[in-house]
């Protein structure tokens, strides 16, 4: 991925803070940290955490992005760069501004390019030097834009209320540092966001608890770890119920079992373990159990890099499971709106009793940023129950393929049937039922797309004849490409991808068009001319791992509209 | 739900079958139920895919059609899902002590309170007669007509081993004993297994060495071990309950007194408790 140094960032309140350094030197949480020096000061942040898949040692490193305007990505290109060791340094000097300052430990590099801090020696005196070294970040960053050194203690002191007097220390110690050798140069102006900040996937658990979820199950995968975490951490207050089985495929298949109980149920994987979960997926579609699914993409296949973001299943997603039957698949565009699309995704697949995907990628979902969200404005619809004073049968044939609900206790046997059945829900194989039980549920096909019609399906920013399209997270990166560099052009979203909303997105084809998404084959693009007939001028992608920078893809989007 | 359990769908299992004596202990089990004070309504059932399976159609009870070997997740679901719900799981000795080993030995592990029972015939019936998980060496069938070269597994010494806390076995052929036991396990507050001698007609009709060799124990052994070295023994086949413990059960353990479909939040404390997340 080359760098285009081309275009500059036009917002002139960006500022932006890199810190690198190994696994288990707090990096994360000095990414956090940082995060909230800015929400304090009023300022929009975006923080992105870069990781690998270990416990200790390798290269860790966040970036925090902030500006007082609202911000869409993290920059590649900071006024700050934190190394905490050699690595980082060989890393990230080439990621500085021209007026960028770089710190590195002048215990482990001679003579480096920037502001040498010798942090090795400096930490030697306090009891577990490795695990103070993150507090640097925000010291540095105090010192370098003219903070005052007690608001520094007292923000050290609620971000790490473990072992706070040793950061407290330190922190002082590198803050008085910085200021002896550099002093307050930089300037940084005060906004006026009043939001907080979440990651991707805690948004996510919000929207599922707030439309009515009753249980999560999942087996541990990174990216969607988190999810898990959080509702086991906080799902008691919720009243979500976190399972953790033996593998995906006991995860999908109990989820399934616990909507015959009447359990809003959601499950949540990347690609491996969706993929476990494949015979299920389709179990759900023919037992017509209304299971969400959350499967937050890493860079395949098989294993990958686990612990990086890429768009290379769409495809896997738009066609799980065998057999023919309706599924929805969405995916957002930002935080808020995965909180939005997670409620309502859960109330549509309950409506219409078929299994549904929430399609993320690492980069929205361990990736946070401000956002704004009203829980009250969550759309909830009731499933269609069974009235009782009539005969119940699980399947029975309606207009628009939906039956009626029933949950055990009953009089009446519901019976949920995975060999396909009548109406009642018992086995058969003669032909005329087989076709109008497909029938019933290709109806469901049909009204979901109707329903789809009358709903908000495709997101528009801006304007201009040069058309962007793109999905999912990748479009956070577009839109904070063209918020920087000041570039007019249409961005086009659509949040549903199946049934894909063709009628909106073929409004837009015209002029010059652009897609930008994160997979080698292009899988978006494709899928783009196949249902739109779009022929894109150029297809700009990025299948490192790596989420786009915005002034590198800026850089890109330019070239492809010259 | 019919008096008889009937649901009136034609029964496809051979002339014969082991599986007749299964579905009519169930019957007979559910009768002896509702009278101890579980009714009908409450009891919900999953099955796997293969000859034993059919008995979901057969049965006039709520309950789920699963996919081959998931019936134990399934289950696991329902229960979690509403756990005032009796849950039983139907499996075959391919599906449950093959495909879908892993979820048979974790819901032991847990002791999550529901039933299973596994019709064990040797054999894939269904698909024509391959050798199973527990077909004996040597055994002759599509995919081994030289024999088998695998010996079989022994399910009541694996399900010890994972913490099954109620593990019996029952014949076919004998519907009154296997109809208390069914009962039995379906009482017991736990996780139950009953692995049913099943000999099938047409691959493995053992019902004449089933019928020397069975015999009725009549104590429950106390400890794992002594369980263990009953299920080793190959010169009489016991059947009863070789073991069983209480332990606090995985969805008490899990949920305590929360029924996640019962005790819902109203709509306005979720909102608050959302909003407290979203607000601080």
């Amino acid at each position: 991925m080359g760098s285009k140094d081309d275009v500059k960032a036009m917002d002139e309140e960006l500022f932006t803070v890199i810190i690198g350094g190994q696994a288990g030197q707090g990096v994360k949480k000095a990414g956090e940290a940082l995060s909230k020096f800015f929400l304090e000061k009023g300022r929009y942040v975006f923080e992105m955490d870069d990781y690998q898949s270990l416990i200790r040692g390798g290269h860790n490193f966040a970036s925090v992005s902030s500006s007082t305007e609202e911000i869409f990505s993290h920059h590649m290109r900071a006024d700050v760069v934190v190394n905490l060791d050699k690595t980082s340094y060989e890393m990230h000097k080439k990621n500085l501004t021209p007026d960028g300052l770089n710190f590195y430990n002048s215990d482990e590099i001679e003579n480096g390019e920037g502001i040498g801090l010798p942090l090795t020696s400096m930490s030697k005196e306090f009891q577990r030097p490795q695990l103070i070294m993150g507090v640097t970040g925000i010291a540095v960053l105090a010192a370098v834009v003219g903070e005052n050194k007690d608001s520094l203690v007292s923000l050290v002191n609620s971000v790490y209320p473990r072992g706070k007097e040793d950061n407290t220390a330190f922190s002082k110690l590198v803050y008085d540092e910085v200021l002896d050798k550099v002093g307050s140069t930089l300037d940084l102006k005060e906004g006026d966001c009043r939001n907080r900040m979440f990651p991707g996937n805690h948004v996510i658990a919000l929207g599922a608890a707030s439309a009515g979820l009753d249980i999560y199950f999942a087996y541990p995968m990174t990216p969607a770890s988190s999810i898990l975490h959080f509702y086991a951490s906080h799902g008691d207050k919720l009243g979500v119920t976190a399972v953790h089985p033996e593998s995906e495929i006991a995860v999908a298949n109990m989820a399934i079992g616990a909507t015959i109980a009447g359990a809003r149920s959601m499950v949540g994987t990347s690609g491996g373990g969706f993929a476990l979960m494949a015979e299920a997926f389709s179990l759900a579609g023919m037992v017509e159990s209304p299971v969400l699914f959350v499967l937050s993409s890493r860079p395949g296949p098989a294993t990958g890099v686990p612990t990086y973001t890429e768009q290379g299943d769409l495809g896997f997603a738009l066609h799980q499971g065998h057999g023919d039957f309706p599924r929805i698949v969405a995916s957002p565009g930002d935080m808020e709106e995965a909180f939005y699309l997670t409620a309502d995704m859960l109330s549509l697949l309950w409506k219409y009793q078929t299994p549904g995907i929430i399609l993320t990628e690492k980069h929205l979902s361990e990736s946070s940023m401000c956002m704004d969200v009203d829980p009250s404005k969550v759309r909830t619809v009731e499933p269609r129950m069974h009235e009782e004073d009539t005969e119940y049968k699980r399947y029975l044939s309606t207009e628009d393929g939906v039956s009626p609900l029933k949950f055990p206790p009953s009089k009446e046997a519901i019976k949920w049937n995975g060999e396909e059945h009548d109406e009642y829900g018992i086995t058969t194989s003669r032909s005329e039922e087989v076709a109008a039980m497909h029938d019933k549920r290709h109806k469901k096909e049909e009204v979901i797309l109707e329903e789809l019609k009358d709903r908000h399906t495709v997101n528009v920013y801006g304007s201009g004849e040069n058309v962007i399209f793109t999905y999912g997270s990748t479009t956070l990166s577009v839109r904070e490409a063209l918020r920087c560099s000041g570039i007019e052009a249409k961005v086009v979203q659509p949040i549903y991808l199946r049934p894909l909303p063709t009628w909106e997105l073929k409004k837009h084809v015209e002029g010059r068009s652009i897609v930008v998404e994160q997979s080698v084959a292009q899988q978006f693009s494709t899928l783009l001319e196949d249902k739109i007939g779009l022929e894109p001028t150029s297809v700009i992608k990025r299948y490192d791992g790596r989420p786009f920078d915005p002034m590198d893809l800026a850089g890109k989007i330019k070239e492809a509209i010259r | 739900m019919s008096g008889d359990l009937d649901t009136g769908a034609e029964i496809t299992w051979c002339t014969g079958c082991g599986n007749f004596g299964i579905l009519a202990a169930v019957k007979k089990a559910v009768k002896k139920l509702e009278e101890n004070g579980i009714s009908r309504e409450d009891i919900v059932i999953s099955t796997g895919i293969g000859c034993h399976g059919k008995i979901f159609d057969y049965l006039d009870l709520s309950g789920i059609y699963s996919l081959h070997g998931r019936e134990v997740a399934s289950a696991e679901g329902i229960k979690l899902g509403n756990p005032d719900l009796k849950i039983i799981a139907f499996g075959g000795d391919g599906d449950c002590y093959g495909e879908g080993l892993a979820h048979l030995l974790f819901a032991a592990k847990r002791n999550i309170d529901i039933t299973v029972i596994v019709h064990n015939n040797g054999a894939y019936a269904l698909t024509t007669g391959q050798a199973s998980p527990t077909s004996p060496k040597g055994f002759k069938g599509p995919a081994t007509p030289g024999g088998s070269v695998e010996p079989p597994i022994e399910p009541l010494g694996l399900l010890l081993s994972a913490g099954a806390s109620f593990v019996s076995r029952g014949y076919a052929g004998k519907v009154k004993h296997l109809s208390d036991l069914i009962v039995q396990a379906v009482e017991h507050p736990g996780f139950a297994h009953i692995d049913v001698l099943q000999p099938s007609v047409v691959f493995t009709d053992y019902y004449e060495e089933y019928n020397e060799l069975v015999d009725e124990l009549e104590d429950t052994r106390s400890t794992k071990f002594e369980a263990m070295e009953l299920a080793q023994e190959s010169d009489r086949l016991p059947i009863g309950v070789f073991y069983r413990e209480e332990r606090p059960t995985y969805n008490e353990e899990l949920l305590g007194e929360r029924n996640p479909v019962k005790d819902r939040l109203s709509d306005e404390k979720r909102l608050k408790e959302i909003r407290a997340f979203l607000d601080v």
